[in-house]
């Protein structure tokens, strides 16, 4: 153990390249519940005098999209326009004219609420249109009212315009504070939470990528120490060992003892660094602690497999680096937990790899023991399988 | 009382096509002797040693060690000794007291004995002022002497050593010599092989001469230098015509053997030089070849070597 931690290049390759490819990707595609984007430039004119225009002007200005737009008013639409062609921002609103008076003119001609985007551009012209469109609907729904209540006044003998204008306008009114205040239909929007548990957190994309990337290098976290017992052969205190008192199957045993606590360690410091530095979320504790004792136990056994059948260190680590390149492409430790679906999602089982991730998934994503049961029992069998043949070639060697 | 018997002992590598390492050696050694087993490289010295010492598992015959067989009780026959490898076998990172105390562990010894059996080892093997320094910053010598220091942690009943002056200076080798002796003298039983005559004779009261896996010879070293036959061995360098002066001499009256060596001299096994001196030297002149060297041995190892297998030991 003690070669490891003095090895440089061995503690990169344990701690370090993992952190960093995470930290990478993480980066590049966006970190999952950490969502964020730049405020979306909106340029807001509002050519209507009334009420509507300036529901939709205070509705784009207002504290709720603060987060989301950064709007200025400039005076003209030309000068709104002007601003999107030249790039200073994303998206305009133009309000036309007589928008109010159209919504409670009898026969009146539909009007227009212009939006006009930047065509290189989609998010942000999308929130704002989102958003225009949300309230251009209000305002529809509050003109097919006020049409109505006009309707019903003149088929009551109310033949005033004055009157009828007015009931009009008070129809809208009251459509819209109801429309806001008392809504009989809404949305209920929710995600599955365990009975006596809180919600679960989505895993970001550094987190679920790091899961891969550490099941990945602990296979090379565990060959470094399992190399040590060719380089004891090699140095000669391995045969003086087997010439003392102690059993060969202690001094076996401790060596890969030795394997898995090293792997053990650096899968618990890539975990915590990953709760610190990705905020990464990695589910319920009984679970993440039985699939990071598996992943050792699997990094241990297949380090020992992979020196049993070699002679000298060189030939372990240029073997060994190929079967663990192997095993991470096909079980699918470069693209994190996301499922590819298709052939991928069977072969990626040929791998004790690709079974642990459907585990740590699983518990990622709020998953209970019932979920993890299975790849927790197969990435066992695949221990015990590299664990015996590597003692029956070890057997052989040592015999 | 036999502390050691081997009985037809065999080793073959890679069988069925492998070398045969051991083929058939016996012999056997007395409690509280020092026992030499002397040959060339590829002897089978080490093959013999590794399996007495449990390392390697012989292919047929038996070996006892303290009484238990090596095949059968292995757990028993290592408590009885100690091995100091051929090649050092320390870990190079740690001091030398790091590296007694670990092989202390692996001995069975624990807690204060085992510090205090470190601290007398280090005080015999003389490296009691440097044992915090890491091997790795020690001369050969005094690995060497570390190396054999973690073989007597335990008081082993036996010691093996497996060529352990080779690549070393002078007084570090007298250094062990010397060590060897005085464990020997304390009642220790030695097992000792090398390739160096000088110090099977000078450490051995008893020894075995193996080549080529087998063993030709053993006894004291009076017994081994009758074979030869109270023979002296006449070393004549020639400036030419060697190999033809090598087969007129090999018909003389009194010679037993001529060997040549390529550009050496030629070395002559006879019962008496004095009369035969003159009668080489008019021979010589007779060809035109003038002689360049000329050196008397009395009998001794090395001579016994050439004579069993009519090779020199240092071939």
């Amino acid at each position: 153990m003690r070669h490891v931690y003095r090895s440089f290049a061995g503690l990169a390759m344990m701690l370090v390249a993992p952190l960093l490819l995470a930290g990478a990707i993480g980066a590049a595609f966006g970190s999952g519940n950490n969502f964020s984007i730049s405020l979306v430039k909106t340029v807001v004119v509002n050519q209507d005098g009334g009420a509507a225009g300036q529901a939709i002007a205070s509705a784009l200005t207002s504290q709720q999209l603060a987060s989301l737009l950064s709007v200025t008013q400039p005076a003209t639409p030309e000068a709104a326009r002007a601003a999107v062609d030249a790039g200073d921002a994303e998206v305009a609103v133009i309000i036309p004219a007589g928008l109010t008076q159209s919504l409670t003119a009898q026969n009146a001609a539909p009007l227009n609420v212009e939006i006009y985007k930047d065509p290189s551009v989609s998010v942000g012209p999308a929130i704002v249109g989102a958003v225009v469109q949300d309230l251009v609907q209000s305002l529809n729904g509050a003109r097919a009212a006020a049409s109505a209540a006009a309707q019903l006044a003149a088929m009551h003998g109310i033949t005033d315009p004055g009157r009828l204008t007015a009931l009009a306008t008070q129809t809208a009114q009251a459509y819209t504070a109801q429309a806001q205040n008392s809504r009989t239909v809404t949305i209920d929007s929710r995600s599955p939470v365990t009975p006596g548990g809180s919600a679960p957190v989505r895993p970001n994309t550094a987190g679920q990528v790091l899961i891969g990337m550490m099941l990945f290098f602990t296979l090379f976290g565990a060959a470094t120490p399992a190399r040590s017992i060719i380089e004891e052969q090699r140095m000669g205190t391995l045969p003086r060992l087997f010439t003392t008192p102690t059993p060969r199957s202690v001094i076996l045993g401790g060596k890969y003892i030795a394997v898995f606590l090293v792997v053990l360690l650096q899968s618990i410091i890539l975990l915590a660094a990953g709760r610190l530095i990705f905020a990464s979320h990695w589910g319920a504790i009984g679970p993440v602690i039985v699939l990071t004792l598996m992943g050792a136990l699997v990094a241990s056994s297949l380090g020992l497999l992979t020196v049993s059948f070699a002679k000298t260190p060189a030939q372990a680590g240029g073997g060994s680096a190929g079967i663990f390149v192997f095993l991470g492409l096909i079980s699918g430790s470069f693209t994190g937990s996301t499922d590819i679906g298709g052939a991928y999602s069977v072969v990626r089982h040929f791998s004790p790899l690709g079974w642990l991730l459907d585990g740590w998934n699983h518990t990622m994503f709020g998953g209970s023991w019932s979920g993890i049961w299975l790849p927790v029992l197969a990435a066992f069998g695949f221990a015990l399988v590299f664990f015996a043949v590597a003692t029956f070639f070890f057997r052989r060697r040592y015999a | 009382m036999d502390a050691i018997v081997v009985d037809k002992l065999r080793k073959q590598f890679d069988p069925p096509k492998g070398p045969v390492a051991v083929d058939g050696v016996s012999f056997s050694i007395h409690e509280g002797e020092i026992f030499s087993l002397l040959g060339p490289n590829g002897a089978g010295k080490t093959t013999t040693i590794s399996i007495l010492s449990c390392l390697l598992k012989p292919d047929g015959g038996e070996a006892d060690v303290g009484g238990f067989s090596v095949a059968k009780k292995p757990d028993e026959v290592k408590k009885l000794i100690g091995m100091v490898p051929q090649d050092i076998a320390l870990y190079e990172d740690l001091s030398g007291r790091e590296n007694l105390m670990f092989w202390g562990r692996m001995y069975g010894l624990t807690g204060s004995a085992l510090s205090k059996r470190v601290d007398e080892v280090l005080e015999l093997v003389g490296l009691t002022d440097r044992q915090k320094d890491r091997v790795d910053k020690y001369s050969g010598g005094m690995k060497r002497r570390v190396n054999i220091g973690a073989a007597l942690l335990h008081k082993p009943k036996m010691l093996y050593l497996d060529e352990p002056t080779v690549g070393i200076d002078p007084q570090s080798r007298r250094s062990i010599l010397d060590g060897v002796k005085d464990l020997n003298a304390a009642g220790m039983t030695v097992l000792y092989t090398t390739h160096y005559m000088e110090e099977a004779q000078e450490l051995s009261d008893r020894i075995g001469i193996m080549d080529k896996g087998k063993m030709i010879a053993v006894g004291t070293q009076p017994e081994l230098v009758r074979m030869v036959g109270e023979k002296t061995r006449i070393d004549i360098g020639l400036d030419r015509n060697a190999h033809q002066l090598a087969e007129e001499w090999r018909k003389l009256p009194g010679v037993s053997s001529v060997t040549e060596e390529e550009a050496g001299p030629l070395s002559l096994m006879v019962a008496d030089a004095n009369t035969l001196m003159l009668q080489l030297f008019d021979s010589a002149r007779a060809t035109g070849a003038r002689v360049t060297k000329i050196d008397l041995a009395e009998p001794n190892l090395e001579m016994v070597f050439l004579h069993l297998t009519g090779r020199a030991l240092r071939d």
